[in-house]
């Protein structure tokens, strides 16, 4: 039985105001005080398409060589909920702006963890819709308080198709996105502030035959977190069927009732493809145009990487850090810090997280273990390699060493 | 005119006149906003067993109208309606005032948007409003009973701003047009009531009913005077993405005008079982007139128009339960005082801020809306709509300018016979003939051409093309020349003090 992981993904869109409305976009404002009448839901007011989202989309499906639909539409989802005032979502549910792309990511295999393995995942969809506010839940008081201040603030959503097997894969497919995601600019996507939220769709079966019963991964914030919660849940769906059982889906019955309907404030959403194509009536300086979207395109991380791989004979997986320095080159306000949290990269310190780590490799490799004991030291060096693949390298191999050393003897 | 001759009215005399004609008197000096003010304000209480307004801003439309005056005294007004009060339909947002739709969800709910706005607001969109026409001398002579007792509709739901309009409480007021809400009270009340091209005017502080039908309303006692107010108010404006540019207006509707260049359609479809003999006989007289002076006259057909009622229901009913998910009582409005959860507290507000008929369009829409049932209703509704308005398109193609059709099946009824009927039932009846327009966002107008044998109003309604808002008012205002409608008018003071004192005996309250 193999894992098929699809994800889901919401990227905020950075951009200065909302997606309908002219209130800003900020992170950790006080409650409540970005919220314009449209976004209260006030009745009379109307939605005003925000250019700068419509940009954002189309750049990131331009990055992520999908088709950029030249006509979408927008459509209103409804659902009751306290976060969403108006009691429906708008989105894009019938045509979306972009369709049919490729996210090209690549992870370390190998012995040595330093070969290079590339996939690929196909993007089925990118789609505007609007973020929904936070709801609080206050149990000792028996009350819910609501901030409005993100609900309107515009979101990509990415859909991908269930071509990944593991936890690992989804989270490099992950980190690679959010790459791009940062050189275009379009979303600062940090999964801990909620930039970029990743739904995993999880299902097991055996090769050949049908799909199986998907569950649903969510509140993740962190890459790491996220492969880990994959995994988990791969693993507990197989054990599941393996004596017999049946993976029940819980949170599909909500989807299947709420009702779509055309969003009748909203005409129809057009992008051309030069200059030339913007027809007569349509003032050229307030028109989305694909072509000079993409020049604006910067270079991209994959494209980076092999310039750098080709050009000045850098090792392929050196080529994967460097690419950070330039994220801080780039990007000055943001600190070192920021950016190897985000692409997941601190090395463990932790003494009993490394003692559960180097536990669990010395417990799965009994064998070993012993022909350590019978003298031959040398099979030390494998199981600190297991230990360097499961932390993908991100361990000193010094003290993986003197903690090994101790639990074998 | 000079100031000191017979240029003097008496005081009451004065709401009776056009806007054209009141715009003038204002600027000639012969009366102040003030004074107009005072006037339009007196009237309604006069008139106030109507029950057509919901707020009377006495206090900041008598501010307004100073400010008026001092523009007016050095020569500066804004524009011809500078001075000039006017009501609003109640589902307009303004500043600082309440918008209720006369609906206990609103109740207290005032937010501002639009700016120009002043005098009160109108309309009861569920509550009684009264046909000021019922109150004519002429009807009280002929009926036995005490009419008070037996009143009749104003027809809506613009049924305040009509009854307002009628009455010379005001000389404009602004309703909204989903399926024939303006039309409808138009000529119950006899006066002139237009539905713009959808697009023409935002919709922008205007709460909606049907978002892809809803338009703003113009009712005013003159063809001339709608056209005055729609130059006004027509155009782009990048709050409303469903608005488009206006086309280029003249100043004025032309003075000479040949009616011998106009094609006139008679939709045959429109000879509706249970249209009165009286508006069916003011059908045949105003075509005739038409044909006898030059214009050609020909029958047509909009083969799909028997489908177009029930779409416009499926339609109005997705519509609408979409636009009140957003009445749960959390952010303004009404809230139901049990807490024991969000859900609870959603469906206690809901189910005691909407009365049944809303509950009933609520859950038929969201019926209608189920993925199980999206294809068969709301799709199906929407192909309907499409061919709807390819009839009309392909009635204009064929070389006619405009179409001649009854606006209302009757005269008004009375409201013990109206509510005979459940509203489903009624709306039906009351939209037959004009909720077709909406449905493809054509312009229309209904203008009043007689009385009927109970000496009530009957109006008929010219039907445009798209955006073609000024050519279809050319046509209407030569209608309304030829047609010659008594305008209600004042008694003289004599028999004013008379109908004040018979009134003041007979009126009794009735909640809304």
């Amino acid at each position: 039985m193999v894992g098929v992981v699809g994800l889901e993904i919401h990227a905020q869109i950075q951009s200065t105001s909302k997606l309908f409305s002219g209130s800003h976009v900020r992170f950790l404002a006080p409650p409540n005080s970005l919220v314009s009448h449209f976004d209260a839901s006030l009745p009379g007011t109307l939605p005003v398409l925000n250019r700068r989202c419509v940009e954002a989309a189309v750049l990131t499906g331009l990055a992520l060589n999908c088709t950029i639909n030249k006509k979408s539409l927008f459509d209103r989802k409804h659902y009751f909920y306290a976060d969403m005032p108006a009691g429906y979502q708008i989105t894009q549910q019938r045509v979306p702006i972009a369709v049919d792309g490729i996210l090209v990511y690549s992870h370390f295999e190998g012995r040595k963890r330093n070969q290079v393995v590339t996939k690929s995942v196909k993007i089925k969809q990118i789609q505007l819709e609007q973020d929904s506010g936070k709801s609080l839940h206050d149990d000792e008081r028996s009350q819910t308080l609501i901030d409005l201040n993100r609900a309107g603030v515009g979101l990509m959503e990415l859909v991908m198709e269930p071509e990944m097997c593991c936890g690992e894969e989804a989270a490099a497919a992950v980190r690679e996105l959010q790459l791009i995601l940062q050189a275009l600019g379009t979303c600062q996507a940090n999964m801990a502030e909620g930039q970029l939220r990743v739904d995993a769709n999880v299902s097991v079966h055996r090769p050949g035959e049908p799909l199986g019963v998907r569950t649903e991964v969510k509140n993740i914030n962190s890459v790491r977190h996220l492969a880990k919660a994959i995994d988990y849940e791969i693993q507990r769906q197989m054990e599941v069927l393996q004596s017999g059982g049946t993976v029940l889906n819980e949170t599909r019955a909500f989807d299947s009732k709420s009702g779509f309907m055309p969003e009748p404030n909203l005409p129809p959403l057009f992008v051309y493809e030069s200059e030339a194509s913007v027809p007569g009536g349509v003032d050229p300086a307030q028109a989305v145009v694909i072509d000079r979207l993409s020049t604006q395109l910067p270079e991209l991380p994959s494209v980076k990487r092999t310039r750098l791989v080709e050009t000045h004979g850098i090792l392929q997986e050196h080529s994967f850090t460097l690419v950070v320095f330039q994220e801080m080159w780039k990007a000055p306000e943001k600190k070192v810090g920021q950016i190897v949290k985000e692409q997941d990269l601190w090395m463990i310190n932790d003494k009993e997280e490394l003692q559960k780590i180097c536990q669990r490799v010395v417990d799965s490799h009994p064998e070993e273990v012993q022909i350590i004991r019978r003298g031959n030291k040398k099979v030390l060096n494998k199981l600190m390699g297991e230990v360097q693949r499961e932390t993908k390298g991100r361990t000193d191999p010094v003290k993986v060493r003197a903690i090994l050393e101790k639990m074998v003897s | 005119m000079s100031a000191s001759s017979a240029a003097y009215r008496p005081a009451a005399a004065m709401l009776g006149l056009s806007i054209r004609e009141v715009s003038q008197a204002l600027r000639d000096g012969r009366v102040s906003a003030t004074e107009l003010c005072r006037k339009c304000i007196n009237q309604i209480q006069r008139t106030r067993y109507l029950n057509a307004f919901i707020t009377i801003t006495e206090e900041t439309a008598m501010e307004q109208a100073q400010k008026a005056d001092s523009r007016l005294r050095t020569g500066k007004p804004l524009g011809p309606l500078d001075g000039i009060p006017f009501s609003v339909k109640d589902n307009f947002c303004t500043e600082n005032i309440e918008s209720t739709c006369a609906s206990s969800m609103l109740k207290d709910f005032a937010y501002a948007t639009l700016s120009f706005l002043r005098s009160g607001s109108t309309d009861g969109v569920f509550g009684p409003v009264r046909n000021p026409w019922s109150y004519t001398t002429q009807y009280r002579e002929q009926s036995t009973e005490d009419p008070d007792s037996d009143w009749l509709i104003s027809g809506g739901s613009s049924g305040g701003s009509g009854a307002a309009v009628a009455s010379l409480s005001s000389f404009l007021a602004l309703g909204s047009d989903t399926g024939g809400s303006t039309r409808n009270p138009g000529s119950l009340c006899g006066v002139v009531a237009l539905k713009p091209t959808y697009g023409l005017l935002s919709r922008h502080g205007l709460i909606p009913l049907v978002n892809s039908m809803d338009v703003p309303g113009i009712m005013t006692r003159s063809v001339h005077d709608v056209a005055t107010v729609l130059r006004i108010l027509q155009g782009r404006d990048e709050r409303d993405s469903t608005t488009v540019q206006a086309p280029s207006t003249p100043t004025s509707l032309p003075e000479h005008f040949d009616i011998r260049d106009i094609c006139v359609g008679i939709p045959k479809e429109y000879h509706a079982p249970g249209l009165s003999e009286d508006t069916l006989a003011q059908w045949s007289r105003v075509a005739t007139m038409f044909e006898q002076a030059g214009a050609r006259v020909q029958e047509v057909s909009l083969p799909h128009t028997q489908h177009s009622i029930v779409c416009y229901h499926v339609l109005c009913c997705c519509e609408v339960a979409s636009n009140m998910a957003r009445f749960d009582g959390l952010e303004y409005g009404h809230r139901s005082t049990v807490d024991s959860s969000t859900d609870a507290m959603y469906a206690t507000t809901r189910h005691e801020g909407f009365n049944n008929v809303v509950r009933g369009r609520i859950l038929s829409g969201n019926y209608f809306l189920l993925k199980s049932n999206y294809e068969r209703y709301f799709m199906k509704a929407q192909q309907m709509r499409r061919l709807i308005t390819e009839d009309f398109t392909n009635v204009f193609r064929s070389g006619i300018d405009v179409l001649l059709t009854p606006t209302t099946l009757s005269d008004a009824v009375r409201y013990s016979d109206f509510i005979r009927e459940d509203n489903r039932t009624r709306s039906a009846q009351e939209d037959i003939f004009t909720q077709p327009v909406n449905m493809a966002g054509l312009p229309a107008v209904t203008v009043p051409t007689a009385l009927s044998r109970r000496g009530l109003p009957i109006g008929l309604q010219l039907i445009g093309q798209r955006l073609q808002d000024w050519k279809l008012l050319t046509v209407a205002h030569w209608m309304e020349q030829q047609v010659s409608f008594p305008m209600i008018s004042f008694h003289s003071d004599a028999d004013e003090r008379e109908l004040e004192r018979s009134v003041r005996e007979r009126t009794h309250t009735i909640g809304s």
